[in-house]
């Protein structure tokens, strides 16, 4: 069964649909016990220091892994992500082109998929068959993430890992779905946590270790992962193609900003964490969030994986008493 | 602002200096400051609790009966017999009591980090920080004032005709002005240059939150400089407390 590598959410409807499986090289860079080596090692290849980490980390893990395909998104990602596949090519790795069409044009996603469908040699009900049957995993990350914000019985670092895994179910969505089932049954005997500040936490993945459990040190929770939910296509759809335009996270920011404004509300959450990578593009939309975001706003900048520094804590620990001040100056 | 009447010892532990200071639980009796790594060094940190009271420090400091510490130190290690706080609380808390306003622009221009708060009706508003990098901070003034053998005080003194240098980093920063100094450019006009890539670094934090007034602390705001362009480029006045650099240290105390 081939392993094909991708450096973003695609379609993974095609590739097991295919009878390969994907492996989101993001999370086996992360969640893999020399994921500091792999870090330096890429530096040690020529990766430049001030790059992202996540790129670094990818390119290390893939030949670690001895991953030897990978998609190639060339619309809708970064272009660091553009050159990782030419260096992919260079170490003997196999890419092909995935596009998310900028302008959401209906009809060049169509073409979009149908080229990666050719590529990977499915037919069309094959992949249907699987869209249908990961929707259903889907929906069960959907009401784990219920469990996060409504019922308060699910950590915002539990949320996280499990919303993040959907990029690639672990590679074996049976398992995969198991492991949800249980993990539900599990999570519903516990008692609601009792942190007053609801927070949300919004850009890519954060890379920094402890983040979450630091915050609920502090009396506050993250009850909302706003990429990390929509990997779990929050907003489904008649057809992939459709499900695909409504993923917020390849396209431009408006849709993303009235989807956090939404969540906020309906989650209530008190204030925003916005992760950014150091040396990411996305750092400049902090600027456009600052300006459409009406909750207070904080900025954690992450570069290597390693914990949460002194500097990160201290800023998080001022927010979440600045926010614990406001909520008993309004009640 | 509700002032506590215990006899209180303000620890600031920043990046480059420890700063102390005792209150009656009304008015500050007592002020000190010493090197960072001294204060370690003396305090023969293991990881353990430090205690504080065998500090020299404090040998001639009034009796106090509790503590309130703050800074990069806390978090690393604990004081005896202490409560902590967060940098930003102490710092409003030092400024509320320093100027006597309730609705300000807090700048704490620090070792290695750079504060601002909005303060409105004595509470915080909303603050931000300055990203990874030293650059802007005390610590790139003291590299430029050390590469060109000059003093502070004299650094601070320069504020016309700066020479462009970029506010990219701290480190090399440093040669970027030996590059200057090797064109001939006046060091007068490459001090002020320092001076004014600081200001450029803090305006972006600064203007956000549309200032009417702003209270410059930290060993920085002795700059006199700093002090002119910040209010030159905002357009309002920029007040400094008679202690700057102690001004956590106070917040501590009468916390």
């Amino acid at each position: 069964m081939a392993r094909i590598g991708i450096t973003t959410t695609v379609p993974s409807e095609i590739i097991f649909a295919a009878g390969s499986v994907p492996v989101d090289l993001n999370n086996i860079f992360i969640t893999d016990i020399n994921r500091s080596a792999y870090f330096e090692q890429a530096e040690v290849d020529g990766f430049p220091r001030p790059l992202c980490g996540w790129i670094k980390g990818m390119y290390s893990a893939c030949l670690d892994h001895k991953i030897s395909e990978v998609i190639a998104v060339t619309q809708g990602d970064c272009s660091n992500t553009h050159v990782l596949m030419e260096i992919y090519r260079m170490r003997g790795v196999k890419t092909v082109a995935f596009n998310f069409p900028y302008g959401r044009d209906p009809a060049m996603m169509k073409r979009s998929i149908e080229l990666l469908r050719e590529y990977f040699g499915v037919d069309e009900p094959a992949v249907e068959a699987m869209r249908v049957r990961l929707n259903r995993v889907r929906a069960k990350l959907g009401v784990i993430d219920r469990m996060t914000w409504r019922d308060g019985v699910v950590t915002g670092f539990e949320n996280h890992l499990l919303l993040v895994s959907s990029s690639d179910f672990e590679s074996d969505p049976d398992t995969f779905e198991v492991k949800l089932d249980r993990f539900i049954i599990e999570a519903g005997q516990r008692e609601p946590m009792e942190q007053s500040v609801r927070l949300g936490l919004i850009g890519i993945p954060p890379i920094l270790d402890g983040l979450y459990p630091y915050i609920e040190e502090h009396g506050a929770r993250v009850v909302y992962n706003e990429v990390q939910r929509q990997f779990t296509m929050p907003f489904g759809g008649e057809t992939l193609a459709e499900q695909y335009l409504k993923y917020t996270y390849p396209y431009d920011i408006g849709p993303r900003i009235d989807d956090i404004n939404e969540q906020i509300s309906t989650r209530s959450i008190d204030g925003i964490i916005h992760y950014v990578q150091s040396f990411c593009h996305r750092q400049m939309e902090d600027m456009i969030f600052r300006e459409r975001i009406d909750v207070p706003i904080l900025t954690i900048e992450g570069d290597s994986p390693r914990p949460v520094d002194a500097r990160a804590r201290i800023r998080l620990e001022s927010f979440i008493r600045m926010i614990t001040r406001r909520k008993g100056a309004v009640a | 602002m509700s002032v506590v009447a215990i006899p209180t010892l303000g620890v600031d532990a920043g990046s480059r200096e420890v700063k102390l200071a005792v209150s009656d639980g009304r008015e500050v009796v007592f002020k000190a400051s010493m090197d960072t790594i001294k204060f370690y060094i003396e305090l023969k940190s293991d990881g353990a609790d430090l205690d504080i009271n065998k500090l020299n420090a404090l040998g001639h400091a009034p009796k106090y009966e509790r503590l309130v510490s703050t800074g990069y130190g806390r978090n690393n290690v604990k004081i005896e017999g202490g409560v902590s706080i967060p940098e930003i609380d102490a710092h409003v808390s030092g400024a509320l009591f320093q100027t006597g306003l309730t609705d300000f622009t807090l700048v704490d221009l620090g070792g290695q980090d750079t504060k601002v708060v909005s303060v409105k009706g004595g509470m915080v508003d909303d603050f931000v920080m300055n990203d990874k990098c030293a650059a802007g901070s005390g610590r790139y003034l003291e590299n430029i004032a050390h590469a060109l053998d000059v003093s502070l005080s004299r650094l601070g003194d320069c504020h016309d005709d700066p020479a462009p240098l970029s506010n990219m980093c701290a480190t090399f920063g440093e040669s970027e002005v030996i590059e200057l100094v090797s064109e001939g450019v006046e060091v007068e006009k490459i001090l002020a240059g320092a001076n004014r890539s600081v200001v450029l670094r803090l305006l972006p934090m600064v203007v956000k939150f549309r200032p009417k007034v702003i209270v410059a602390t930290g060993g920085v705001a002795k700059n006199r400089a700093i002090r002119e362009m910040l209010a030159e480029e905002t357009g309002v006045t920029v007040i400094v407390p008679g202690d700057p650099q102690l001004n956590g240290a106070i917040g501590c105390c009468l916390s």
